[in-house]
């Protein structure tokens, strides 16, 4: 597994940026939750608290780690935001992390907050949607066929 | 065993049955053709982060047992019951340790990556009579079992169930109550070593009871019933709350006692096991059972069950595999299918659990050595299940993939 990108590990970690998970449901259909636990612990994987076993994203989540499905997420601050897809490598429901993450939310939601277990997401793919970034890689692939003319017009 | 049929590998099965996830198949496999640790493992779960209790249920008095920590977990959070003692198995899994990670690996070739729950804080610690808690409660990952009765009488006139290693030397096939362990466990320090327990955050979502069966009494079972009795209210002294998630793992009562049970203590479901539904098997296999006091008998208490505990709130497990066992059992695997499908119909309709475990013909048991089906069996025979289960809109949070590790069938019930 491959060190995430310093920028993406300071996104990760910080309990103020938006952070969403995507999976798909039985039949195809997208579906999206926030996850704010989600964040990186080893700076490898990506882990986050699940709160109950029968949600939609759960058993989603199941569906994926049974049958090698993927999942996405994004996480986002500002202008600077971060797409990656990858797999459920492990559901944790005891262990060091399990502990780390209940005591977090505990911290956070007060002493009867409760998660069900942690999801460990193993990343496969990043993608850097950070606007600035965006436009330039947009630049870089089409020129600027894409832009408005007013953006480009010289300053009066 | 004469059934005439070819054994299919994990992979071939996972191909085939496409809606039984890989994990469970291992699962399954992993306990029917059993474990066994390499030397690494058995030295890095010696180590203070996952060391497991001194002696279990299941160990015997053997002197070169080493603690071991519970439960397999597989990725998925799929727990797996399954124990390493040496010379019971023809063909295990071996559990090896690489690089700070276990493996599980089939004839030297990976399988998956596989880990144990940590050592419960608990255990180590002493309750104020200077019991060791580790002696009281034992941990699964996040069940905390409970034996308080460590003797079971139908031992006494050679009527165990047949397949039966509880709390025996499993070499000797005696029990051992008395000898290795105190036979009865005092309530007192039951309800210690719960608080400790509890003391631990998000390590246990369930409380587990179970002991060998003690029919004495002017009724009955009455004694046995009175120290369930005692020992839930004991633990329930613990919770803020009246009823706490827990289960009960006990001999068929009359309802009378069933609702003792349920009106004295803050016990959530009750599970009397058929252990094997055929009848001439029953009769056979589960000859005390038989005795106090019949199938029917057992049937019946857990459907009355369901009138105190409600609907999906009571279990009844039974050892997949030994309806096979020689020289009475079936020989066929159609057979065997069709007998635990109408059981499960059975029970199901009338709002009862029927849920499977793989039978380990552990040496020294009256089964000892005897062949289990094949792999292929356990996958239709979990499918076939949760498909009934479901048609009656029945599931198994009592014992799911996290409570306790036996079930394949309530593994797969996780996208239900
Ligand atoms: S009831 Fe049967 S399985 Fe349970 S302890 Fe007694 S002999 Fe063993």
């Amino acid at each position: 597994m491959a060190q995430l990108p310093e920028e993406l590990l300071q996104l990760l970690r910080d309990p103020s940026s938006g952070k969403v998970v995507g999976t798909i449901d039985e039949d195809g259909t997208p579906h999206l939750v926030t996850k704010g636990s989600l964040t990186s612990l080893d700076g490898e994987t990506i882990v986050f608290a699940e709160g109950f076993e029968g949600t939609q994203s759960n058993r989603n989540l199941v569906r994926s780690i049974w049958y090698d499905r993927r999942v996405s997420i994004n996480v986002t601050k500002g202008f600077v935001s971060y797409q990656l897809k990858g797999r459920p490598y492990q559901y944790l429901i005891t262990g060091s992390v399990f502990r780390t993450m209940i005591d977090r939310a505990r911290e956070k939601r007060g002493p009867k907050a409760d998660i069900a277990g942690v999801w460990v997401i193993v990343p496969e793919e990043i993608r850097n949607e950070s606007p600035e970034h965006r436009a330039a890689e947009e630049a870089g692939r089409r020129g600027h066929s894409s832009n408005h003319l007013d953006v480009l017009k010289a300053a009066e | 065993m004469t059934i005439a049929v070819e054994e299919k590998s994990l992979s071939v099965l996972a191909e085939l049955y496409p809606d039984v996830p890989r994990s469970i198949i291992l699962k399954l496999d992993l306990q029917r053709r059993g474990i066994a640790f390499t030397e690494a493992t058995a030295e890095a779960t010696s180590e203070p982060y996952y060391r497991g209790p001194d002696q279990t249920a299941f160990s015997g008095k053997d002197p070169n047992h080493r603690p071991f920590p519970g439960p397999l977990l597989l990725r998925d959070g799929t727990t797996v019951i399954a124990s390493p003692i040496p010379n019971q198995f023809e063909n295990p899994y071996t559990i090896d340790y690489v690089d700070g990670r276990f493996r599980i690996l089939d004839d030297g070739r990976f399988i998956d990556e596989v880990d144990f729950s940590p050592r419960p804080e608990f255990y180590g610690k002493t309750t104020s009579r200077g019991v060791p808690m580790e002696s009281i409660a034992w941990s699964r990952p996040q069940r905390l079992d409970i034996y308080p009765y460590r003797y079971c009488h139908y031992w006494d006139t050679k009527d165990q169930c047949k397949f039966c290693a509880f709390f025996t030397d499993i070499k000797q096939q005696k029990q051992l109550a008395g000898d290795a362990y105190a036979k009865v466990v005092d309530p007192e320090d039951i309800y210690e070593t719960v608080r400790e327990a509890l003391k631990e955050p998000g390590r246990y979502s369930q409380i587990n009871l179970t002991a060998g069966t003690d029919y004495s009494g002017d009724i009955p079972f009455e004694k046995e019933v009175g120290r369930y009795i005692e020992v839930l209210q004991a633990i329930g002294r613990n919770f803020a709350t009246r009823r706490f998630p827990s289960q009960l793992i006990a001999p068929a009562y009359t309802k009378r006692q069933v609702k003792r049970l349920y009106d004295e203590t803050g016990l959530s479901s009750y599970c009397p096991d058929i252990e094997v539904w055929d009848r001439e098997l029953f009769k056979w296999i589960c000859s005390g059972k038989e005795k106090w006091f019949g199938r029917d008998y057992w049937i019946r208490s857990a459907l009355h069950a369901v009138e105190v505990f409600g609907k999906g709130n009571v279990y009844t497990n039974f050892v997949a595999g030994v309806e096979f066992a020689r020289p009475h059992g079936f020989t066929s695997i159609e057979q065997a299918l069709d007998s635990n499908f109408e059981a499960c119909e059975f029970f199901a309709k009338n709002g009862v659990v029927y849920l499977s475990l793989v039978w380990t013909p552990w040496k020294g048991t009256g089964l000892g050595g005897q062949k289990q089906p094949p792999l292929e069996y356990y996958v239709r025979l979990v499918r076939g299940l949760v498909e009934i289960r479901r048609n009656y809109g029945l599931s198994s949070a009592n014992d799911d993939f996290k409570h306790c590790g036996n079930h394949g069938d309530s593994d797969l019930e996780r996208l239900n």
